[in-house]
């Protein structure tokens, strides 16, 4: 899993480095994170699994058996997640 | 126990909790028990099958508009379906009480007029009432988590509206009771 925050503040992480394996070529900088790296491991399941559902909710709630407003609801919860991210 | 919604809401919610409102209906009947208002229920000393079933579909009815119009008001999205189901099933605490009745019995109503302190001598009647408060307190929980998870609402607008929205149920369910049902 991808660290998102500083373990010493908490503050939100930056990418300053990237690498090619093939040829060592290092690029370095100061990279803002993509949105849906910052949600946590369950939101970002839960987001592969709404995907390869064809973005259905009834057969969301059918695989994680949970009613559909639960579902309807988690979905909700992690749009607001992002909304706030891209703040 | 208090939170089934998460895992049953929208037409299964509404079939179980209809099968359950229904066997209310006919143990209340025969139990004397009239649930006559949305949160409310009184020992009768008389009452019939069709009052029973009319005062439980007006009670019904009276919660899940009530319920529906706050979602409109609270909520960008819900489905109607949702409230209907999930509020119909937050009913079946009821049936406990239902069930009570077979085992109480209540003082005459003009022996209670005469003297209200009559009651007191029933201990069956006591009974009834300490146990019907859990099962009304209970009731109302599951019927705050199915607007809560209906509407996908939280925090103090959640609490305010419920509230609200409770006491305009239990209002329009008398009024239409005392409407429509001929005693």
């Amino acid at each position: 899993m991808l660290p998102t925050s500083c373990p010493s503040c908490h503050s939100q992480l930056k990418v300053k480095c990237l690498k090619c394996e093939n040829c060592e070529t290092e690029v370095s900088g100061l990279y803002d994170l993509p949105v849906l790296a910052l949600l946590s491991s369950e939101d970002q399941q839960f987001i592969l699994r709404f995907v390869i559902n064809s973005g259905s909710l009834k057969e969301m709630s059918s695989e994680l058996k949970l009613s559909y407003p639960t579902v309807r609801n988690l979905l909700n919860e992690i749009i607001n997640k992002i909304k706030t991210d891209e703040k | 126990m208090i939170n089934p919604f998460t895992r049953i809401a929208g037409w299964q919610a509404f079939g179980i909790g209809l099968a359950v409102v229904v066997a209310t209906g006919i143990t209340g009947a025969f139990s004397h028990v009239a649930f006559d208002g949305a949160i409310d229920m009184h020992l009768t000393q008389k009452l019939s099958v069709l009052n029973s079933f009319l005062f439980l579909a007006i009670d019904l009815f009276s919660v899940v508009i009530i319920m529906t119009a706050t979602g409109f008001i609270i909520s960008k999205s819900f489905r109607i379906i949702d409230i209907l189901g999930t509020m119909t099933l937050s009913r079946v605490p009821l049936i406990l009480i239902a069930f009570a009745g077979y085992f109480t019995v209540s003082p005459d109503i003009n022996e209670i007029l005469k003297n209200p302190y009559v009651v007191f001598h029933s201990v069956s009647f006591i009974i009834f009432s300490i146990l019907s408060i859990p099962v009304i307190i209970w009731t109302i929980i599951l019927m705050f988590n199915a607007l809560k998870i209906s509407c996908g609402v939280k925090g103090s607008k959640l609490g305010t509206a419920f509230i609200i929205a409770m006491l305009v149920s239990e209002i329009i369910s008398k009024m239409l009771i005392y409407k429509f049902v001929i005693i």
